[in-house]
């Protein structure tokens, strides 16, 4: 009756712990955030110059992220890989706004993500209009490398340490 | 006969107006806190000035982000280990989990599943350290699991300072810090702020209620309701009660009392979570430490003792505590035209609370041994007699 139970409770235990992984795993799919950078800037493709509109407007959601003039950047965050976004593009001021409903799947393995609208609305393959954002890497200074504070007042104690010999 | 009728009929009247009198003197001693808090609230609120719609929304927002912490109390003090300071633990396993999760870049609810996922592990295991440490320090678990938090909080310290982006990969620039290791003082958790609390909120006259919060509060009230009533939860209230006469009755003392501090440390850490979530960022170094603290008053000024609490104890702290904490400063800085005053006096209260619940658990602890001392004393002179 105890080895009975002991292989159940075995069972139970690896069945939850089984659970949690794929939970785990499926978080990873389907909470995987990126933050997407879209660019109204011209772009070159195999010789080849890609003329700006005047004016983008980037959808995300329902929720306006940008108003992008020609030379001009916006992003937004976005949680999966399947990304959805609606274009109002402007092509000369003044004139009639067209709009563009795009659906593209975004790399796992890339946090931050460059769109270039102009590439992209003009049918050119994916190394034209996307790539990784790379951040600037940042100057490390004295102040950013002092997280420890000294809760037992004891900041200082040296230097009177040192004063009093000195006396 | 009438006459003895009546005699009769006032001595009872006298006896049910000393017992109704004795009654309202137990209740009172009973909630001394909470009576003692709702003084101070209905004193402190017109001074503050704020509206009641402000408190309202306050009050609702607090409540979802502290009671799944507070509620994590419960068990240890159904298994007679008293206010768990340990909680602690699973707060800094869940900061850990979130750290990760940060550094993956999960977004959103997947985020936090995915951190309270890897916080069970690393609170479980706190847990047990704890646990074993508490069960050689019986009767002592409070201050024992006070000083274990400090103990822990070094380590954690240690790995997140110096383990963390030198052996543990942590990869992120936002996370790390610019050095090439430890993290950041602040995390930022601004791709998983109120996600569960937008979650299916709704509106009610300018008052946001965090319908999804709430939902995943009473799953762990229904829980702890259900708990009580299993084999386990009846061993945990046995071990309580008293720990000999649970062990004669075959229940394994120590495991059992392992196990109330392992949930305890995984709700904790569930906790801190939603709480974060709430919140929006992450003080890497000092989000944890005075959460402990925080939620044991907020339970005691709901009438809780050392040996006893309920879920009801739970929401009635929560409400009158942060009641407390939004009207104070702003009615200190009316009172004395310095709101520095109100902030000292809400951190003060929490203390003494917890001062006031200490004392009086041992008064009664030791007015019983002396009541029991007394009737022994009393039947041992029957017997000569």
């Amino acid at each position: 009756m105890k080895t009975k139970m002991t292989k159940r409770m075995l069972l139970f235990r690896c069945g939850t712990i089984l659970v949690l992984l794929l939970i785990a795993g499926l978080m990873f799919l389907i909470g995987r955030g990126h933050t997407v950078y879209f660019d109204n800037k011209k772009a070159e493709y195999n010789g080849q110059t890609i003329e700006t509109p005047y004016r983008i407007d980037v959808y995300v959601n329902d929720e306006r992220v940008g108003k992008l003039s020609s030379g001009d950047r916006g992003m937004a965050s976005w949680m999966g890989q399947n990304f959805k976004m609606r274009l109002e593009i402007t092509k000369e001021k003044g004139g009639k706004k067209q709009i563009a409903n795009v659906a593209l799947k975004l790399p796992y393995n890339m946090d931050g993500i460059i769109l270039n609208l102009p590439a992209m609305l003009a049918g050119l393959p994916e190394d034209a209009y996307l790539s990784e954002f790379i951040p600037a890497p940042v100057e490390v200074t004295e102040e950013d490398n002092e997280v420890v504070t000294d809760e037992f007042g004891l900041e200082g104690l040296e230097e009177g340490m040192e004063e009093s010999a000195g006396e | 006969m009438s006459g003895g009728r009546n005699t009769k009929t006032g001595v009872e009247g006298a006896a049910k107006k000393i017992s109704g009198g004795r009654r309202f003197l137990n209740f009172l001693g009973a909630n001394t806190v909470p009576i003692m808090f709702i003084i101070i609230c209905a004193i402190c609120i017109p001074i503050s000035g704020f509206s009641p719609a402000y408190l309202i929304n306050e009050i609702v927002t607090r409540m979802g982000r502290n009671t799944f912490l507070i509620l994590a109390l419960l068990i240890p003090i159904m298994a007679g280990m008293g206010l768990n300071f340990g909680m602690t633990l699973g707060a800094m396993a869940a900061e850990i989990g979130l750290i990760f999760v940060a550094d993956w870049q999960i977004y959103g609810i997947p985020g936090m599943v995915l951190a309270m996922i890897l916080s069970i592990p690393i609170s479980m295991l706190l847990g047990v350290v704890c646990g074993k440490i508490l069960n050689a320090a019986k009767g002592r678990e409070m201050v024992a699991s006070y000083i274990i938090s400090f103990f822990i909080n070094g380590i954690y310290q240690l790995i997140v300072l110096y383990m963390m982006g030198s052996i543990i990969p942590i990869k992120h620039t936002t996370v790390k810090l610019p050095r090439g290791y430890g993290i950041r003082n602040t995390v930022s958790l601004l791709n998983m702020r109120q996600k569960l609390d937008d979650l299916l909120a709704i509106n009610v006259k300018g008052v946001k209620i965090p319908v999804a919060t709430f939902i995943v509060i009473a799953i762990l009230c229904i829980f702890i309701v259900w708990f009580r009533k299993t084999k386990l939860g009846q061993d945990m209230r046995a071990v309580g009660q008293d720990m000999e006469v649970a062990r004669a009755a075959g229940i394994n003392v120590e495991r059992t009392r392992i196990i109330s501090i392992v949930m305890s440390t995984v709700i904790a850490g569930f906790g801190m979570i939603i709480y974060l979530q709430n919140m929006g960022n992450l003080s890497t170094y000092s989000s944890h430490s005075q959460i402990g603290m925080f939620a044991i008053a907020a339970l005691l000024v709901g009438g809780a003792s050392v040996d006893k609490a309920s879920i009801g104890n739970v929401f009635l702290g929560v409400m009158l505590f942060h009641l407390m904490f939004i009207v104070a400063p702003s009615a200190g800085a009316k009172i004395t035209g310095d709101s520095m005053i109100g902030e000292y006096f809400r951190v003060f209260v929490s203390y003494a609370v917890i001062t006031i619940a200490l004392i009086m658990y041992e008064t009664k602890k030791r007015r019983e041994k002396s009541q029991m001392a007394e009737l022994l004393a009393a039947e041992q002179e029957g017997e000569e007699v």
